[in-house]
């Protein structure tokens, strides 16, 4: 795999807190990258470093294909964190103002516009003055300026905030079909849920340190030990005697008990009791939104604090 | 340079598609014409009445002809002369509520009495035209005192001052007894256009402050520069600013340049206006631009909210109207004091350079110079620490930042 950017050694801080504690990642061509943390984690803090919009106080921000220790501002998309439009403007304007800052050609950043528009159930609002959006258009409007310019290398900052789950859809199929075309993205992001369906590599920060960081399915495979729900009458403490099980969860008739790593399924199903209630039962992964509530809460997991192998 | 620009063009075309700035791009001009038009039209009514006084003259000393050559000569009196043969006495019971009398006799060339009667509706300024008189008559008095030529041109000719330097062996220096210029009109219209053009701008320079402000409140700020440095989007609100001014200077003139052609048709505007000393009052009016406009934008940086911010702010808005305090003692003397402190400091600089030189006729070139690079420095002093603050003031979000927090990035 080609990588567009590497983070080295990342440092930062504000007055006498440390922000961020060596930070390291790289983003590769044709991949969904995923920086995750809860608020005030280091997430856009990290990304403004990448972005030149702060220094770091240590480390290194490499972008490959260019030459220089400027960014390559012409080939990267940024969608912030806190973003805005010019109120009293049109929108293909706007449109075409951030791609001649780009040195992008108008005539071909207008039809693009125009195709965007179209795709983001946007058609016809090319005229419309920005004041007149909804939130979730101009915010539309705003991921289409950031990639107006055909970007090898886009970041995005908290891109789902604030939308609705169908223009979420439309974002997330869009991000991949990016992805699909040869572009390297870098998102942040705190709703789990969304990004662990889409992205393949994951970086899990918490209080400016790295906590997980590899392919999405490895941590799954590491960190995503199996659970199982129960739906009947049944005493905890049976429960709890059922090898290989670490932890038991009860809510009234719902009981989750989740298993060791090293638990294989077929094995473990086998061993159930015979003389449990179970009016249904269902196995999964524990998905990306425990592990993640595990590790900003400190529980179990943040103490296996490991590294995957990236590549 | 090409990304700031970019800016430029940018912010320009903004303003000029925003239907606000069409409207006091051509409503400013409007009430200006008004004003300028309106008192006029209401004065002129008084004036009509006013052209009508009737003076009449009781002259036994033969002084009728030389007043009727001075009311034709000065355009402002607006006297309708009449010889009568009525007494002084006779007058004040008979006289017209509209009409004046005055009496030219033996006595006013023996103790210089001018005795004179006027009507109820007859101005105050009949007071002030009768001085007019003064020279005249004064002249009358001489000869009929048998003086020779020489005598004469003696008691007529006016004192002067001559100074002698304290200095060994500097020569001594004539200095005309008044420092203003000679013909009003050669420095004072340039001067008046450099004028307009550094207000227009200093205006349009606020405007700068009310973008950047703008930029911190839409938050787009950050997704601008993701794609130029801070510098670059700076440079290029005020180059885009600096282009607006010129283009509400532009529409001023077509406005103004005509209106004043026609109210004062005696003047010759054009042929004042198109001189060598223009350059230099543009030159002043642009620097002065410069100067408020970096000051503007690291300002507007700081602040989200313009009506919130604090005492610290208002100061510096307050900043470009400093002359306003200084204009009434260098009018009382345009090479005084207060006049030459206002020429070097850098904010004040521009428009007392503005008024100085309208006023006089010798230039203080050694002052010009000074002042002017004192501005130099300030401009580009003022650009970098603008640089700096608006390097991390536009990027704040949800406050405005105190004067400590500024002093703090000034020093980064």
């Amino acid at each position: 795999m080609e990588s567009v950017l590497t983070v080295q050694n990342l440092q930062k801080s504000f007055k006498d807190t440390q922000v961020l504690h060596d930070i390291s990642f790289s983003v590769q061509k044709g991949e969904i990258m995923a920086i995750l943390g809860p608020n005030g984690a280091g997430k856009s803090t990290t990304i403004r470093n990448i972005m030149g919009i702060m220094y770091p106080d240590e480390g290194e921000v490499i972008f490959h294909n260019h030459n220089g220790n400027t960014i390559p501002r012409h080939k990267v998309g940024y969608l912030p964190e806190e973003r805005g439009l010019y109120k009293n403007v049109k929108v293909m304007d706007i449109l075409l103002y951030f791609a001649e800052l780009k040195d992008y050609p108008l005539d071909k950043a207008k039809e693009r516009a125009l195709t965007y528009l179209k795709k983001f159930d946007l058609e016809g609002k090319e005229n419309v003055v920005v004041d007149e959006l909804s939130k979730g258009m101009g915010q539309k409007v705003q991921f289409i300026g950031s990639i107006i310019h055909e970007p090898e290398l886009l970041i995005l900052d908290e891109p789902f905030s604030g939308l609705d789950p169908l223009s979420q859809d439309v974002f997330k199929r869009e991000i991949r079909e990016l992805a699909e075309n040869g572009t390297a993205i870098l998102l942040s992001s705190h709703q789990m849920n969304l990004v662990e369906e889409m992205c393949d590599r994951l970086f899990l920060i918490n209080k400016g340190q790295q906590v997980i960081y590899g392919k999405m399915k490895d941590v799954k495979a590491e960190y995503a030990n199996f659970k199982c729900m129960i739906y009947g009458e049944n005493d905890v403490q049976t429960l709890e005697a059922i090898p290989e099980v670490t932890r038991v969860e009860q809510d009234g008739d719902t009981s989750v008990l989740y298993l060791e790593p090293s638990a294989t399924l077929p094995d473990w199903l086998s061993n159930i009791p015979k003389d449990l209630d179970v009016q249904e039962i269902s196995v999964d992964r524990i998905s990306l939104h425990e592990i993640f509530v595990d590790v900003a809460l400190g529980r179990s997991i943040a103490e296996k604090e490991g590294v995957l192998d990236a590549q | 340079m090409r990304n700031s620009l970019k800016v430029g063009k940018w912010e320009m075309k903004r303003n000029l598609k925003s239907k606000s700035f069409l409207i006091s791009l051509f409503l400013t001009p409007l009430i200006f014409i008004f004003f300028a038009t309106v008192p006029n039209l209401l004065m002129d009514d008084g004036g009509d009445e006013e052209s009508g006084t009737t003076v009449y003259v009781n002259d036994s000393i033969g002084a009728y002809s030389m007043l009727e050559s001075i009311a034709e000569e000065q355009s402002f009196l607006s006297w309708n002369l009449e010889e009568t043969d009525q007494s002084l006495n006779e007058a004040q019971s008979t006289i017209d509520s509209e009409d004046a009398f005055i009496q030219l006799n033996e006595e006013t060339l023996q103790n210089g009495v001018v005795s004179y009667v006027t009507g109820d509706e007859v101005s105050n300024q009949f007071m002030t035209q009768l001085q007019t008189l003064e020279q005249p008559i004064k002249q009358m008095q001489i000869q009929q005192a048998d003086l020779n030529e020489e005598q004469m041109a003696l008691v007529s000719s006016p004192i002067q001052f001559q100074v002698a330097e304290a200095s060994a062996g500097s020569e001594s220096v004539e200095m005309s007894s008044s420092p203003f210029a000679e013909d009003p009109f050669e420095n004072g219209v340039p001067a008046l256009f450099g004028g307009i053009v550094l207000f227009s701008i200093v205006i349009t320079g606020m405007m700068i402050f009310q973008s950047a402000s703008q930029e911190k409140k839409e938050k787009v700020a950050e997704i601008v520069l993701s794609s130029v440095t801070p510098n670059e989007l700076m440079q290029g609100k005020i180059i885009g600013y600096f282009a607006l001014g010129l283009i509400q200077v532009t529409a001023w003139m077509v406005f103004i340049i005509p209106l004043s052609l026609y109210l004062v048709d005696d003047i010759p505007i054009m042929e004042y206006l198109l001189t060598p000393q223009l350059l230099l009052f543009v030159l002043i009016a642009i620097l002065g631009y410069l100067l408020f406009a970096s000051l503007f934008v690291g300002l507007g940086a700081t602040l989200e909210d313009a009506s919130s911010g604090s005492n610290f702010q208002g100061m510096v808005m307050m900043l470009p109207f400093l002359p306003v305090v200084l204009i009434g003692p260098i009018l009382a003397d345009p090479n005084g004091l207060a006049a030459q402190i206002g020429t070097f400091i850098p904010f004040t600089s521009p428009a007392v350079l503005l008024i100085r030189l309208a006023l006089i006729d010798q230039w203080p070139w050694v002052e010009i110079i000074i002042s002017l690079a004192i501005l130099i420095v300030s401009i580009w002093l003022f650009m970098k620490l603008a640089g700096k603050i608006f390097k991390v003031g536009i990027l704040i979000y949800g406050k405005n930042a105190t004067p400590q927090e500024i002093w703090k990035w000034l020093r980064a």
